[in-house]
């Protein structure tokens, strides 16, 4: 279960302080999958950020199964991070100086998790890979670095997996793919899955999408409903 | 599933081996330059210990005795009963008489021109109790190589003589046959610079000589051998009876000590050489960990999503710095392994053969400084570390804090500080060294940082030159993240070195040829007699005709008390208390002044003859604090004098032409008194007329000593290059690491440049235009080097001439715009050959990566 209480994020823009997240109070049921869409600059990826922990919020709180992040320090958040959450950038973002299975490996260590090495071996398995497993990530494709990544975010069973843009920097073939994959975590795992996506077929096969627009939550909106959800159509969150 | 603990410390592990795997390449230059100054240090410190242990192992050799008891007066029956009184007490095992005076000796053959000094020791037989005369050959000494007047010399009188085993020679009035060439002589360190050759003979051959006449310098020794329980007590109670007296004692574990004291001082220093290279080195750790750090934003970005805490990736890069550090160091070890295999046997002079190896306290040293460097050099940019968010990841940057104090970072700055301070301190065995050596490197680092920070504004408005090379080599000198300052120091430093070494020694060799020249005297006679002055004169004077020689009048004397308001000395001990103010000083009695001085203060003489008066040299009264109108109590000829100062002289060293003294005293107070004379004078050019003369001088008149100026000059030479290629080797190989540290700072901004370049090529520049800037960019900053490294080296050699050395500064021009071009020439190339991959490289294939 994700909880915003009254979550805003300002900066300053020179000297003048920018609101690029209005308070927003949002829940998100465990096993949701959720897709946040809207034009660049209006919030998407502010919000995913402070969901998962990356940055802290000017007002409000945010909880992660109960635990309330934004009181955290550095280092237990990064503890949350180990634990709970799974991210996919757009970027994918997997260290360069690491072969596709260590990439992999890395989060079952800091975890501790003993039979790493089985399960990064599976999660290559799992996503087509096993012939890439000892290739360094600028010997992978766009798709094979993205599937890694999201291997990599699953590595510790995490109960939110949280992606931004994750087809953003993919062909159509790859984008594909990779909303397979994805969806397939949400339905057959159960895991709670929130997404930044332009991706409208990505959006079409999530349950909720969020429509944002600047820095504010336009419209919720009941893609796929689930038993004991209400259609909510352009709501007000 | 692991402990918290363990889960860390096995991801630690982990992550830092795939890190050193993945980055070893770039950072290669640094650890090799961690591994020279590792080299340095190991193997200056193994040859020095190896040296000291071998020596220790045979320390009474290095005495020849037990205990020795030394006067540099002839013994007076008063001080021989005393000491012949206490040893009467002691179980004596043996005891042997010996003396040694620096004297003339020529071949007997009469056709063979050439006179030389030598060091004559007279020993008897027994000598040495310890160790063993070893002679060419494999010889045994006896008894009667010394019976009638036989000797013993070193191989290098046999050549300069032209004289073999069985042949005479005449020291004095007495002729001497040769019967052994002696190598090493227990007791006696062949130091580089003597005043002559060995010569070994009877003990009372020499007493009975004529040469240790009024004035002649002589050491007179009894050497002692008693059981070991027995030393330290008869040390101890001869020093309490000789007291007040001119007599020393002592044993061989004062020399022990000795050797010891100046082996480890000599380990200490040249160590610091060493450590120097490694702070190099560790400048250059500093400089790649920043770029480092700054290249791995984005991976610790990553691994922070992941769970991983800001302590876990310290530690990661903080232990492969340690691990590099520690390759580094094993790398310099094994250096040293090899030079030392290179090492001659004689390198530490006057110590004989010695076998070198490793020592582990040095390869402990070492590596402990290796590694220590790294990681303190290594630690403050690696605290960066701290900022990196995650959100970098969405954002391209993280926050950094803001106004806020950074107390950690103070904290870590302040406490590698403090450890420098106290490894130099560790190297030099000295806190006050330690602190003068970190504080004089840190003003250097400090002095070039803002000499490089202005030479590059200097260079700036370049950057608006029309020129597309020339516009775009100053631009990169000042990049984000560049390495400019980074170059400067360490390359600068190199240059600093080698081009004020240079300098230095074009300073000192022009010194001596300036003493050679015109009619500077060449020639020095000591000991004349009174009776011998006019018949020496006439000799000189009839050798080179139209050439007046100067014999100046000397007695001997000490300074036994001092009364003045600022300074009072009582007691020939409170003298002795204040250094050199208490040795013993040659003076002389003369009317005005020479021509090498003048008065600073007070003038000519009074003629208040109720007063004796003295004139001190200007250093007596800087060092000493006496000034005119102070007395100074003297015993001069067993006789105690009160003299008033009236004029404080200074006097120009360099001009020897009229000799120099530190203390002048009016005529009358010794014109009547015994004395001898000191002649000065410039003797024939030709080294055939320079031996007659010498050999005449010595044959009418053998106690007198002569010392060719061109012979001493020669062995200085050879010490000052010497001295210099050592110097020399040292600068070579600071600019040597200096040269690496530019070779990594190339491999580490590389990615930048190559980006950069591809878009330069796909804009349309061209490998030659390319290649043009890159030579721009570093052949400028080769040449601010070598300005910086010349600005310091004419500084370093003007303060070393002017305050140390006490000689002429000459600019040295041609040594400073030589080392300026090289230096532009080698950072050029260096930089070039550094880049040829990045102007190989498809610019497609860059831009891709991106």
């Amino acid at each position: 279960m994700i909880e915003l209480r009254g979550v805003s994020k300002t900066v300053m823009s020179g000297d003048q302080p920018l609101t690029i997240l209005h308070p927003l109070d949002l829940s998100i049921p465990s096993g949701q999958c959720v897709s946040i869409v809207g034009p660049s600059g209006s919030g998407k990826s502010t919000l995913l950020g402070l969901i998962a922990g990356l940055d802290a919020p000017t007002t409000g709180e945010i909880l992660i199964n109960g635990v309330e992040i934004t009181a955290l320090d550095e280092n237990a958040m990064a503890g949350v991070r180990g634990s709970q959450i799974g991210f996919v950038f757009q970027f994918f973002h997997l260290v360069p100086s690491l072969t596709a299975f260590e990439n992999i490996l890395v989060p079952l260590e800091i975890a501790g998790v003993t039979g790493g090495r089985k399960k990064a071996e599976r999660l290559l398995e799992d996503m087509g890979l096993v012939g890439r497993a000892h290739h360094y990530p600028s010997q992978l494709s766009g798709g094979e670095q993205q599937r890694v990544a999201i291997a990599r975010a699953l590595a510790n069973d995490p109960p939110i997996l949280l992606a931004d843009e994750p087809t953003g920097n993919l062909d159509s073939a790859n984008g594909h793919h990779i909303v397979e994959i994805l969806i397939d975590v949400n339905r057959r795992h159960g895991t709670t899955v929130v997404l930044v996506t332009h991706n409208s077929e990505l959006a079409e096969n999530t349950d909720v999408t969020l429509a944002m627009r600047d820095g504010r939550a336009e419209r919720l909106e009941v893609v796929r409903p689930r038993a004991g959800d209400r259609k909510k159509s352009e709501s007000a969150v | 599933m692991l402990t918290r603990s363990q889960a860390s410390l096995s991801f630690v592990f982990k992550m830092t081996l795939r890190e050193i795997r993945a980055s070893w390449k770039r950072l290669v230059f640094f650890f090799i330059c961690v591994a020279i100054g590792v080299g340095a240090i190991v193997g200056v410190r193994s040859i020095i210990q190896s040296a000291r242990d071998a020596l220790l192992r045979e320390s009474r050799a290095l005495l020849a005795a037990d205990v020795l008891v030394e006067s540099r007066e002839p013994w007076t029956e008063e001080v021989r009963a005393i000491v012949n009184a206490r040893l009467g007490t002691v179980p004596v095992l043996d005891r042997i008489e010996s003396v040694e005076t620096a004297t003339m000796a020529r071949p007997a053959e009469s056709a063979k021109a050439v006179a030389k000094m030598v060091e004559l020791r007279g020993v008897e037989p027994g000598f040495p109790f310890y160790g063993e005369l070893e002679l060419v050959g494999g010889a045994t000494v006896t008894p009667e190589m010394f019976a009638d007047y036989g000797a013993l010399v070193r191989p290098e009188l046999l050549a300069q003589f032209d004289v073999e085993v069985g042949d005479e020679i005449i020291i004095g009035d007495d002729v001497y046959e040769i019967r052994g060439v002696v190598l090493v002589e227990p007791g006696h360190q062949l130091s580089a610079f003597s005043l002559g050759s060995r010569v070994l003979v009877h003990h009372d051959a020499v007493v009975q000589s004529n040469l240790l006449v009024f004035g002649s310098r002589a050491r007179y020794q009894t050497l002692i051998r008693i059981d070991e329980a027995h030393i330290e007590p008869l040390v101890e109670q001869l020093r309490e009876d000789v007291e007040g007296t001119r007599l020393r004692v002592w044993s061989y574990h004062n020399t022990e000590n000795r050797v010891s004291r100046n082996l480890k001082r000599a380990e200490n220093y040249l160590s610091l050489v060493g450590f120097v290279i490694v702070i190099l080195g560790g400048i250059g750790v500093w400089s790649v960990t920043r770029v480092f750090v700054q290249q791995k934003l984005r991976t610790i970005a990553i691994l922070k999503c992941l769970g991983a805490t800001t302590w876990q990736l310290l530690s990661v890069y903080v232990l492969q710095v340690v691990v590099l550090g520690l390759g580094g160091s094993l790398l310099g070890v094994a250096m040293a392994m090899v030079a030392l295999q290179a090492v001659p046997t004689n390198v530490v002079a006057g110590y004989g053969e010695i076998a070198y190896g490793l020592t582990g306290s040095a390869v402990v040293q070492g590596a402990g400084i290796g590694v220590l460097v790294s990681l303190l050099f290594a630690v403050v940019p690696l605290l960066d570390v701290r900022h990196v968010r995650p959100l970098l990841l969405l954002r391209g940057t993280g926050p950094r804090p803001s106004g806020q104090i950074d107390w950690l970072w103070i904290a870590t700055v302040g406490s590698i500080t403090g450890a420098l301070v106290s490894v130099a301190s560790w190297q030099a065995d000295s806190w006050r060294v330690g602190a003068y050596v970190s504080g004089g490197f840190a003003g250097v680092a400090v002095a070039l940082h803002f000499a490089a920070g202005a030479l590059v504004r200097i260079v700036k408005p370049l950057s608006r030159v029309a020129w597309f090379p020339l516009r775009h080599a100053v631009i990169s000198l000042g990049r984000p993240g560049n390495q400019t300052r980074t170059i400067l120091l360490a390359v600068g430093l190199g240059s600093f070195f080698l081009i004020g070494v240079r300098a230095l020694q074009v300073n000192l060799l022009e010194e001596f040829s300036l003493e050679m020249r015109e009619d500077a005297p060449d020639m020095f006679l000591l000991d004349i007699q009174q009776d011998q002055a006019d018949g020496v004169r006439e000799l000189l004077e009839a050798s080179a005709p139209g050439k007046a020689a100067t014999l100046l009048p000397v007695l001997r004397g000490r300074v036994t008390g001092v009364e003045s308001d600022s300074v009072n000395l009582d007691s020939t001990e409170d003298v002795r208390g204040r250094g050199s103010l208490g040795r013993e000083y040659v003076v002389t009695y003369r009317d005005g002044l020479e021509e090498n001085e003048r008065y600073l203060d007070g003038g000519p003489w009074n003629d208040d003859p109720s007063i004796t008066e003295v004139s001190i040299e200007k250093s007596i009264r800087d060092r000493f604090d006496i000034d005119v109108c102070k007395t100074i109590r003297f015993v001069v000829l067993g006789r105690t004098i009160r003299a008033r100062v009236t004029s404080v002289r200074e006097v120009r060293w360099n001009d020897t032409r009229r000799g120099g003294f530190m203390f002048v005293f009016r005529p009358d107070a010794f014109s009547a008194a015994p004395h001898s004379y000191i002649a000065m004078f410039r003797g024939p050019d030709k080294t055939d007329a320079r031996g007659r003369l010498q050999r005449d001088l010595v044959a009418r008149y053998s106690n007198v000593s002569i010392i060719d100026v061109r012979d001493v000059m020669a062995s200085a030479k050879e010490v000052i290059d010497g001295v210099s290629l050592a110097i020399s080797a040292v600068g070579a190989i600071t600019l040597f690491t200096g040269v690496l540290i530019l070779i990594g700072s190339v491999a580490m901004t590389k990615f930048q440049r190559l980006y950069e370049a591809a878009v330069f090529k796909t804009l349309g520049a061209d490998n030659r235009m390319m290649t043009t800037m890159i030579l721009f960019e570093y052949g400028g900053l080769g040449a601010m080097a070598g300005v910086i490294g010349s600005a310091g080296a004419v500084l370093l050699s003007w303060t070393l001439s002017r305050y140390l050395l006490e000689i002429a500064w000459n600019p040295a021009f041609t040594q400073n715009v030589v080392g300026l071009v090289a230096t532009a020439f080698t950072v050029g190339g260096v930089g070039v050959l550094s880049s040829l991959d990045m102007l190989r490289r498809r610019p497609l294939v860059t831009l891709r990566a991106e």
